[in-house]
């Protein structure tokens, strides 16, 4: 711990405080997430370790790279790349609307990355816009792997904060315990929304019932026919019957096209249908793509 | 998690070459022969598979947990840490990491306890086991550090399957070549070679084993290094010619004596 100065602190985390600091003799400047170990029958947090064992695999451009592990007396410090600010102060910072430039290459690069996490089996299932870092130079970088975990989504972080449920696909919402990657697609199409309207969220549910009407006034309420299966999740209900309404046009006025329909791909209620990572990186929309970001390779 | 396994690092960081894994082991086997070593690392992978057992945890998390002791020590002297703290604590990880859901700790060491005095007796007459909540979670740091967060470990039973699978599904092949991979535990493969490769050597053994003749022209098409084949092979088939002559209840309380320890022992 004596490598590094703390210099201020960023936030909380899904199981402890995360500073900034700096290395002391390389004066990089880092990101350090404090592990609380107090519960004492777990030990190392399960949160953490999934964190740790994933990033220690998962290395990529789009990915927030974990530099370093460090132990100390009943302490576990995690030592990551810092990145400037998240997706979600990045709208907080705008001024007027945001250049459809920088829309597609946050979302070819969110893409690119969950593409990467899916080819490793791996799913992230809390992404939202204060997990996607954003650098100086424009790169975006998936974090916090603390919830990537199979048994179950937590509805509750460390802070007693309630998870956002804005970015839940519809078939988790109605409880469905088999995750795959489609899961993860579809809060890649609600950040996509939110990145055309400059940050302004997409479905802003407030619960469960409120979060699947929301989906549902959109996009149609799902039946049998539209998605065999439906009925059967655990905790289907029947909802109100609304047709798909207003088109994607008027939500995402400024996208174009092909946009909405990469879009429109996305928010596929039937996870089955959802378009994968890969095939979204191949969509018309990105054909004209800046090739400075599509050649970035890792 | 069964990405890709040439990017893992199990693979960049794992595959140990076979003389720094000698030179490593050179302070326990000034102290032990090498057969007397591989004595003591089989009594504690049974330690490891009962404790799982018990548990009722998955054959992969077992794996996984016998893989960690054996990277542990393949870097330290047995005397860092008593592989009767270290064995509850790589199950303890494992199963965190393996995604089995966290055992509570209380219920390990009642389980520690319940195992040794009823199963290992032989190996510790009247002791108890000695270690508490607090000495498995000190020790869970430390092998955490020691393995350098490199958790996720491949395990040959899934190229297994997929191999059995492509020469024609053949129920009692895959049987005792998963006995095999579980045998294959107890010797150091897991630690020199890529598990794709232990489940072939495994197959080759049943293959032997149950005289049958198909491996060998499905070898021939697969682009694999049969001299890693043999080895791996040579390895498990000298674990078996040293179970023939060996009686563990007889030698294992020579041999723990014997054993490099930490000093100073635990409070009782």
């Amino acid at each position: 711990m004596q490598k590094y100065e703390k210099l201020e602190k960023i936030g909380e985390g899904t199981y402890g405080t995360v500073f900034k600091a700096k290395n002391k003799e390389t004066h990089e400047i880092v990101a350090l997430k404090r592990v609380r170990l107090d519960d004492d029958d777990e030990g190392v947090p399960s949160s953490a370790l999934r964190e740790i064992c994933l990033l220690k695999e998962l290395k990529h451009k789009n990915i927030v790279r974990l530099y370093d592990v460090l132990h100390s007396e009943k302490k576990l410090t995690l030592v990551f790349e810092h990145c400037d600010q998240d997706l979600k102060k990045y709208f907080d910072s705008l001024n007027g609307e945001i250049d459809l430039d920088v829309v597609k290459s946050f979302m070819y690069q969110l893409l690119r990355g969950l593409a990467f996490c899916h080819s490793h089996n791996v799913l992230h299932r809390d992404l939202k816009p204060q997990n996607l870092l954003i650098n100086k130079n424009g790169e975006l970088k998936l974090a916090d792997f603390g919830l990537a975990r199979a048994f179950g989504i937590p509805v509750k972080c460390y802070s007693a904060e309630v998870v956002t449920l804005w970015y839940r696909p519809p078939d988790v919402l109605f409880g469905a315990k088999l995750y795959t990657t489609s899961i993860d697609m579809w809060s890649a199409g609600c950040i996509f929304a939110e990145l055309a309207n400059s940050g302004r969220p997409l479905f802003p549910g407030s619960d469960v019932d409120d979060q699947l009407k929301r989906i549902f006034k959109l996009l149609g309420t799902p039946n049998e026919d539209t998605w065999p299966g439906v009925t059967q999740l655990p905790d289907y209900k029947p909802l109100p019957v609304y047709q798909p309404s207003l088109g994607l046009a008027q939500v995402v006025p400024r996208l174009p096209a092909r946009g909405r329909d990469l879009l429109a791909r996305l928010l596929t209620c039937n996870p089955a249908l959802r378009m994968p990572a890969d095939d979204a990186m191949a969509h018309a929309y990105f054909h004209d793509l800046n090739p400075s970001v599509k050649n970035d390779r890792c | 998690m069964a990405g890709n396994f040439w990017q893992s690092s199990h693979h960049q960081q794992w595959i140990l070459d076979k003389q720094d894994l000698v030179r490593d082991r050179q302070h326990d086997l000034n102290i032990l022969t090498e057969e007397e070593y591989q004595k003591i690392f089989n009594f504690f992978a049974s330690i490891i598979q009962v404790l799982g057992e018990q548990l009722k945890l998955r054959q992969q998390v077992i794996a996984t947990a016998t893989v960690y002791f054996k990277r542990f020590y393949a870097r330290n002297s047995l005397k860092c840490i008593d592989p009767l703290l270290l064995s509850p604590t790589c199950v303890f990880l494992a199963s965190k990491v393996e995604e089995f859901g966290v055992i509570s700790n209380s219920r390990l060491i009642t389980t520690c306890q319940t195992v040794i005095k009823n199963k290992f007796s032989y190996a510790y007459g009247q002791q108890e086991f000695p270690y508490r909540t607090n000495h498995i979670l000190e020790c869970e740091f430390y092998l955490l550090e020691n393995l350098d967060c490199c958790l996720i470990v491949y395990q040959p039973y899934r190229p297994l399957l997929l191999f059995v699978q492509d020469i024609g599904p053949d129920e009692q092949l895959l049987t005792y070549a998963w006995r095999i991979v579980n045998d294959s535990l107890r010797t150091d493969v897991s630690l020199l070679f890529p598990p794709y490769q232990i489940a072939i050597g495994a197959m080759h053994i049943a293959c032997v084993m149950l005289g049958k003749e198909n491996l060998k022209p499905w070898l021939a098409e697969l682009n694999v290094d049969m001299d890693k084949i043999q080895e791996i092979v040579r390895s498990i088939i000298n674990l078996y010619e040293m179970w023939k002559s060996y009686d563990e209840k007889k030698e294992i309380q020579g041999l723990l004596g014997k054993m490099p320890k930490p000093k100073p022992a635990p409070q009782r």
